[in-house]
């Protein structure tokens, strides 16, 4: 099988984000490979140990290539870098775009995203690059099985209160979630080869691209300003000894909160 | 260009979701500023009860009803919408943040080349009809407001619970149902099952009251004082990262950064540290309740009442005295 | 089996400074750490003196992500119910180089870290060392999960429990009465905020501790430590002290107590704790130190046992800083000779030994028998509260000379056998 993985260096969820301006973060340099990639990246190479074949990692990132480098480390095959610098502030769609455009022409039975990327929180890219490849697409998987044969996978998907089984045709587009497997540790070995791996980098002329249908000025929804999260009173302790704390909570439940 | 706001309408078993008609309520409010007409978007197979129960809540709904439709898939739904949204270019068009609106908006807003704000816990539009939306991101360690460039509509999916539902909106739709030809080829994905979990609670996300337990509750034989506390208040059970890794219980519950993001009116924590990671995951919710043994666990900063306890001792003695209250006013 | 040149274990401040004084040498060295990154499971009280360590690792400090250079020392004496500080500021310590920064752990490794990466140092998270592997007598590898890897030299900087040391033979198992529990939390405040309530000018910071009745008579101490945006406030308590204590109570609470006292509680008001953490110190002195060099292996840092605890301040992280230079420097000469072997790696001990790190820890060698003596915890500060607060007492009744009424009480205290044997050993430190 030949399979392309999407790949994001995102921002810790320990890293602190400030704001620094209406629209400017400022966040500490805390970055780690996005979870939900890492999920992509194991099942890409469950699959190639199952049926031969190819996994590459992809990024759209001018700055970054961490996550190419822990797709290496993992076993992935080959890593594309798509650095320009006009990538600089764009949107998911955006990104779908440069994605589509350099996966257009090129063979491959599966593509696999992230569900959403830990920082902007979107879960975009994936399904929109499908829409722009025209590709069927399977948002949030939880199960995976292809048959290779007929061309097609079987995939469960979480829903509200429950799971969706499908089929799918390949090629196909799949988003994943976290309980389709758990990614491995890469060996030691090969983290130091992948430090040290080529990496081939892409820029948007050489994918025909106009710098225009990028970064801000592709914008459709902007940002005016960042706010901090709402914020909550200070907590109150209930003190007493139990049980009369238990009665407390119940009645500020019921006076104060007004919630049950 | 239509000036309509414009709702996409969930339905389970011939019933329309809550989601939808807090969205239809808060559509309703925004045409009070804006003048414009409230539409629902009713797809599927199979419809007059879902029909039904839309009427009090918008000015149109517009039927679109096929066998391909049921059960959802993008692709059907995707074919069915494109040509309705490229005709009409309502204003404003907006679906829960929920397992479909997630899955079709994106393909949608890039079809359309339009602009999409997922997962929205604030909505407001100014008398022109342009909608601000406010988003958490980083997992809710800040909000972007965010508006729209010109193009049409303006799409956004919408948390659980961001607005009241309103049950007097005196509104009786007018509905029409329109043709519609799909391509059966054109639909690639099928859907051969829907495994539903069970029980009778709803989804986490969709819940008013969750209550959750971490890993103080110790092992998965104790969910069931939660369980317990969960049947008095009709609440949904939600738990941790390090419970569901423990294998006590489905990842379907689980709260935080890898799992849900929840908007609950109330939230009671009991044995949950408080990781950053799992606090994300309840930042909207209204009201949040801590239990923990530790005086310094985390999980304090972030509640509105807190109890340093044994949850064995708390948690069956809370369903007591919700017990005896609830049945002294019947 | 694969191989590298130098295999670190644990990429603490010490891994990390012997990984950076070998980044140079052209060998391959490799940076085992355990936890999520460099500086996640690390932690310390937060101030670094810098001077010591501009010898040995001059150039890269311009970068680092200190918190605050520190222009006010205070002491804080607590008896119960009062308490007697006393502030030190001096125009020296707002003169460059400044000599000691606060510091958060978390930032400050993994700054270093990636400084140390970018010079050719491979380092790897997430990988904790299992074991060590031998041939005859000499270590030559590690395991970690389900590799081997073989080194010349292995480097144990893996903290205070190293089990690395202890695995090659170098130390004896935990004895409790050489180490002291620590707990700590830090407490975010805007810098406004911080600055105005310790009358601070901007990027100043105030390192304040505090001894007696927090630890309720146990050796041991408080500190307070302004950073850049949060303040680390801690408790430090011998482990031994706290064994021979009945009931059992909960220490971790006593620093709920501490942050109650109104000396604490003006200070941290409004702010939110926003971590938690407790870890081990070294308490044992130059005379409990393991063997520090073996066949194949050298130790650095906390894992040596190079740290001090002077009454109320802790040093360890200039050792670990030190330690971990000079052992690069050994494994550079030894690679010159091409021989890792005991006797060449001794040289690591010597280094040591006309290094700042084993003379103070001769000079302060008296120190952990004279922290054994709980008055210091308990009498003697509770002792100076009583005085200055009599001194400044005004009552109903006229006010009674000074000299007569107080000075003659505190004779009483201080003249007698066991003060006097205290005092002998305070001239000792
Ligand atoms: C990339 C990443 C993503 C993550 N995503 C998530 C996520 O989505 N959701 C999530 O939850 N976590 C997530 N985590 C994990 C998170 O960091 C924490 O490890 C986890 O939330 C801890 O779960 P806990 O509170 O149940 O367990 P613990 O941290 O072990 O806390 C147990 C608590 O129970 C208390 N306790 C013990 N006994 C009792 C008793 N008898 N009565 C009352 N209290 C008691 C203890 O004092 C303690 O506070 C993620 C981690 C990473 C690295
Ligand atoms: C409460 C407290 C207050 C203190 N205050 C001060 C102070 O103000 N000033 C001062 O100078 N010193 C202070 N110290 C002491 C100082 O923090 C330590 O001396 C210093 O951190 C030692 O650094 P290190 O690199 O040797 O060890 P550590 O910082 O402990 O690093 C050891 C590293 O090894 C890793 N590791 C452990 N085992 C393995 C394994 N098997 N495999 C891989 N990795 C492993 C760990 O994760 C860790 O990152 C304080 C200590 C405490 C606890
Ligand atoms: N810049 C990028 N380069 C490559 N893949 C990306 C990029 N941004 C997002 N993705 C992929 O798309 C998924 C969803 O991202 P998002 O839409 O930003 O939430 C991620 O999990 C990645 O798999």
């Amino acid at each position: 099988m030949e399979i392309f993985v999407l790949v994001k260096q995102v921002p810790d969820p320990e890293a602190t984000v400030k704001i620094k301006t209406d629209t400017e973060l400022e966040i500490e340099n805390k970055y780690f490979t996005n979870f939900f990639d890492e999920i992509a990246i194991e099942e890409a190479l469950r699959l190639k140990e199952k049926f031969g074949g190819k996994v590459t990692v992809l990024t759209a990132d001018p700055k970054r290539v961490d996550a190419l480098r822990r797709g290496i480390s993992m076993g992935a095959d080959e890593a594309i870098q798509i650095a320009d610098p006009a990538l600089e502030g764009s949107d998911p769609f955006a990104i779908a775009r440069v994605l589509a455009a350099y996966l257009k022409d090129k063979p491959f039975d599966l593509i696999l995203a992230g569900r959403q990327a830990m920082d902007d929180d979107s879960g975009i890219v994936g399904i929109a690059l499908a829409e722009a490849l025209n590709l069927p697409h399977v948002h949030s998987i939880i199960g995976l099985e292809v048959d290779i044969s007929r061309k097609e996978a079987k995939v469960i998907r979480e829903v509200e209160n429950g799971k969706e089984h499908l089929i799918c045709p390949l090629p196909a587009l799949f988003t994943c979630q976290k309980g389709l497997n758990t990614p491995r540790i890469p060996l030691v070995m090969n983290v130091m080869k992948a430090m040290k791996a080529q990496i081939k980098k892409l820029d948007l002329v050489s994918l025909g691209i106009e710098a225009s249908k990028v970064g801000s000025p592709a914008i459709q929804a902007k940002v005016i300003r960042y706010l901090p999260p709402p914020k909550r009173p200070p907590v109150k302790m209930i003190k007493e000894e139990f049980p009369d704390n238990v009665r407390t909570l119940v009645r500020l439940l019921r006076e104060d909160a007004k919630v049950i | 260009m239509s000036n309509e706001i414009w709702v996409l309408a969930e339905h389970q078993d011939g019933k329309v979701k809550g989601i939808t008609f807090e969205l239809l309520s808060g559509g309703v409010e925004f045409s009070k500023k804006t003048g414009q007409k409230v539409a629902a978007l009713l797809l599927g197979y199979g419809l007059e009860e879902a029909t039904k129960g839309l009427l009090p809540f918008a000015d149109k709904i517009y039927l679109l009803e096929h066998p391909l439709l049921s059960p959802y898939t993008s692709d059907a739904y995707e074919s069915a919408l494109l040509p309705l949204l490229k005709d009409h270019q309502p204003s404003i068009f907006l679906g829960g943040a929920t397992s479909i609106g997630k899955d079709l908006f994106p393909r949608l807003a890039m079809r359309l080349e339009t602009g999409y704000t997922p997962d929205c816990t604030e909505l407001s539009v100014d008398e022109e009809g342009r909608l601000t939306a406010k988003r958490p991101l980083f997992g809710g360690k800040v909000f972007a407001e965010m508006v729209f460039s010109g193009a049409r509509p303006q799409m956004a999916t919408v948390r659980n619970h961001t607005f009241l539902i309103h049950e007097n909106l005196g509104k009786s739709a007018e509905v029409l149902s329109l043709p519609i030809q799909l391509d059966p080829s054109s639909i690639k994905k099928k859907v051969i099952k829907v495994e539903k979990s069970p029980g009778e609670r709803v989804d986490i996300t969709e819940a008013d009251i969750v209550v959750a337990a971490g890993r103080g509750i110790k092992g998965p034989e104790n969910f069931k004082i939660i369980e317990e506390l969960a049947n008095v208040l009709n609440a949904s059970v939600g738990t941790t990262r390090a419970v569901v890794d423990e294998g006590w219980r489905d990842l379907k519950d689980q709260i935080g950064k890898s799992g849900k993001n929840i908007s609950a009116r109330l939230y009671m924590a009991f044995g949950i540290s408080g990781a950053i990671h799992h606090v994300l995951g309840i930042g909207t919710c209204k009201t949040i309740v801590a239990v923990d043994t530790d005086p310094n666990a985390l999980i304090f900063n972030y509640a509105d009442y807190g109890i340093v306890g044994d949850l064995f001792q708390i948690v069956p003695a809370l369903t007591e005295e919700l017990k005896k209250i609830l049945a002294s006013e019947g | 089996m694969d191989k590298v040149d130098v295999i670190i274990v644990g990429g603490g401040l010490a891994g990390l400074s012997c990984a950076y004084e070998l980044s140079d040498s052209g060998m391959t060295v490799l940076v085992l750490e355990r936890g999520d990154f460099s500086g996640s499971k690390n932690v310390t009280g937060g101030r670094l003196y810098l001077r010591p360590i501009l010898n040995y690792l001059p150039e890269i400090w311009k970068g680092a992500p200190f918190e605050r250079h520190v222009t006010k020392e205070r002491i804080t004496f607590m008896g119960r119910g009062s308490s007697t500080t006393f502030e030190l500021y001096s125009d020296r310590f707002n003169e460059e180089p400044y000599p000691s920064y606060t510091l958060l752990r978390a930032k400050f490794d993994r700054w270093f870290s990636d400084l140390v990466s970018e010079k050719g140092v491979f380092v790897i998270p997430q990988k904790r060392v299992d074991d060590l592997i031998r041939e005859g007598g000499k270590i030559i590898g590690i395991r970690s999960g389900e590799e081997e890897i073989g080194a010349d030299c292995v480097v144990a900087a893996d903290g205070i429990l190293s089990f690395v040391a202890e695995k090659a033979g170098l130390r004896p198992p935990f004895q409790p009465k050489h180490f002291a529990v620590g707990f700590k939390e830090v407490i975010q405040l805007d810098s406004k905020t911080i600055e105005d309530r310790f009358g601070l000018e901007e990027g100043e910071g105030a390192a304040q501790l505090f001894i007696g009745s927090i630890t309720k008579g146990r050796m041991g101490g408080g500190f307070l430590y302004t950073n850049r945006e949060s303040l680390s406030l801690g408790l430090v308590i011998g482990i031994e002290s706290l064994n021979t204590m009945e009931p059992r109570e909960e220490i971790y609470k006593w620093l709920d107590e501490f942050k109650e006292r109104p000396e604490i509680k003006n200070l941290v008001r409004g702010g939110e704790t926003i971590e938690y953490s407790a870890h081990l110190l070294t308490e044992g002195g130059i005379h409990h130190r393991p063997k520090v060099f073996t066949d194949g292996m050298l130790v650095v840092g906390d894992a040596a046992g190079l740290g001090l605890n002077m009454l109320v301040t802790v040093r360890g992280m200039e050792y670990a800083i030190v330690s971990g230079v000079l052992a690069g420097r050994t494994i550079k000469r030894a690679k010159e000779r091409n021989d890792f072997s005991a006797s060449s790696l001794s040289e690591y001990e010597r280094l040591l030994n006309e290094s700042f790190i084993l003379q103070e820890m001769k000079n302060f060698q008296y120190v952990p028998s004279l922290l054994s003596n709980q008055r210091l915890f308990s009498k003697y500060p509770q002792l100076i509260c009583d005085v200055f607060e009599r001194v400044m007492w005004v009552d109903e009744e006229p006010k009674g000379r000074i000299y007569q009424t107080k000075i003659g009480e505190l004779k009483r205290h201080l003249f007698n056998w066991e003060t006097f044997k205290d005092w002998l050993q305070f001239r000792k430190i």
